[in-house]
């Protein structure tokens, strides 16, 4: 990978990934090889983008697919990942955000299905419900629904912990 | 007032230490350990198999009253599991303390080592194993009539005028002089498609990720 296409096409979209990458991993280990896995997959796929959605739009579906892979693949081969070679850190020791609130939303939102995690991470990424739906390859129509109920979910999940 | 999650996102965002990117090293070592130790379990099971085979093939060969057959696969299938057994030894003694481009290169020229070692024993194996089938069958089981030389008795009566080349009858010792020499020929063809099957979907795996960190490096 070049460093000109990492600095122009992935660099100024590392926040999507990294927050995508956060909901899907424990700890630092496992956030950074999904980090770079989906880094690396953007440039493997670069020749795949025809322009048709932006950029970014092409950015979160890849770093959608990648991490829900990923995430499929550590179930099915635990020893992928870095975690479960190198010495057991307690999760709940790892504080990731420095903003407290932040930190147990992410811990609520991990508990949510994979799906659930798309479908929120992109809505308050301000995704449209249409362009939701296109990312995830479902029905808008769904979307409005389903936000609310994992809007639902996140405040009992969330309750009693943020102000 | 308990904030909401779109605002808990927003802000906890804006605070600049919450976004800090990983630095992109190391990205193929969990890959390459990987590709290598699956290759190494699959060898493993391969050499395994074999020596099982080996009995099996043995053991049926006897029942069938072939034993001659039998006693050469055990010999060849032993031979080649023992050379591929101490070749997996050199496995063992690639340095895993290097970067993931010179541990993946350093595995891909044992793996080339093997492949060549294994085309060279092929060109023996599968004229010898061939060979062997005849015989076995040639010779049947220990003591007792031979069938090889009953069924000759047994063609010259329909074919008189057979042409015989010390005892045996000249044709069909052509075709398996034949066979013979078609398989050390395509040895190395045929231990390629073999190998393909086994370990294909590994190697060209390994192809991809050399391929890819070589990109990578440009």
């Amino acid at each position: 990978m070049s460093n000109d296409f990492y600095t122009t096409s992935i660099l100024p979209y590392a926040g999507i990934i990294i927050k995508i990458c956060r909901a899907y991993t424990n700890n630092q280990e496992d956030f950074e090889d999904y980090y770079q896995e989906v880094c690396l997959q953007i440039w493997k796929s670069r020749d795949r983008f025809k322009g048709q959605s932006e950029w970014s739009t092409w950015v979160y579906r890849l770093s959608l697919n990648v991490s829900m892979t990923l995430l499929k693949k550590r179930k099915n081969n635990p020893k992928y990942f870095a975690s479960d070679i190198l010495p057991e850190e307690s999760e709940d020791s790892i504080t990731v955000f420095a903003d407290e609130a932040l930190d147990h939303l992410y811990t609520a939102i991990k508990q949510l299905s994979e799906v659930d995690r798309a479908v929120i991470l992109l809505y308050l990424e301000k995704k449209s419900y249409q362009e939701i739906a296109e990312i995830i390859g479902t029905n808008p129509n769904n979307i409005g629904v389903r936000v609310k109920r994992i809007k639902e979910r996140l405040k009992k999940l969330l309750d009693g912990k943020i102000y | 007032m308990v904030r909401s999650i779109e605002t808990i996102w927003k802000e906890g965002f804006v605070k600049s230490d919450t976004i800090v990117v990983p630095k992109l090293n190391d990205l193929y070592n969990k890959k390459s350990m990987h590709i290598v130790d699956k290759f190494t379990r699959m060898f493993k099971i391969n050499l395994v198999a074999i020596v099982i085979g080996s009995f099996v093939i043995t053991a049926m060969s006897v029942l069938v009253h072939i034993p001659y057959m039998g006693l050469v696969f055990f010999f060849l299938l032993n031979t080649l599991a023992f050379i591929n057994y101490k070749l997996m030894n050199g496995l063992y003694t690639i340095d895993k303390n290097v970067n993931s481009y010179l541990y993946l290169k350093t595995f891909d020229s044992w793996m080339k080592q093997m492949i060549l070692l294994n085309q060279r024993f092929s060109r023996l194996l599968y004229p010898l194993a061939f060979l062997s089938v005849v015989i076995g069958f040639w010779f049947g089981g220990i003591g007792g009539d031979i069938p090889g030389e009953e069924l000759v008795q047994v063609l010259l009566v329909k074919f008189p005028d057979m042409e015989l080349l010390f005892g045996l009858p000249l044709y069909p010792l052509l075709i398996v002089i034949l066979v013979t020499g078609l398989l050390a020929y395509f040895a190395d063809v045929i231990y390629t498609l073999d190998f393909n099957i086994v370990y294909g979907r590994v190697y060209h795996k390994l192809d991809d990720i050399i391929a890819d960190m070589e990109e990578l490096q440009n």
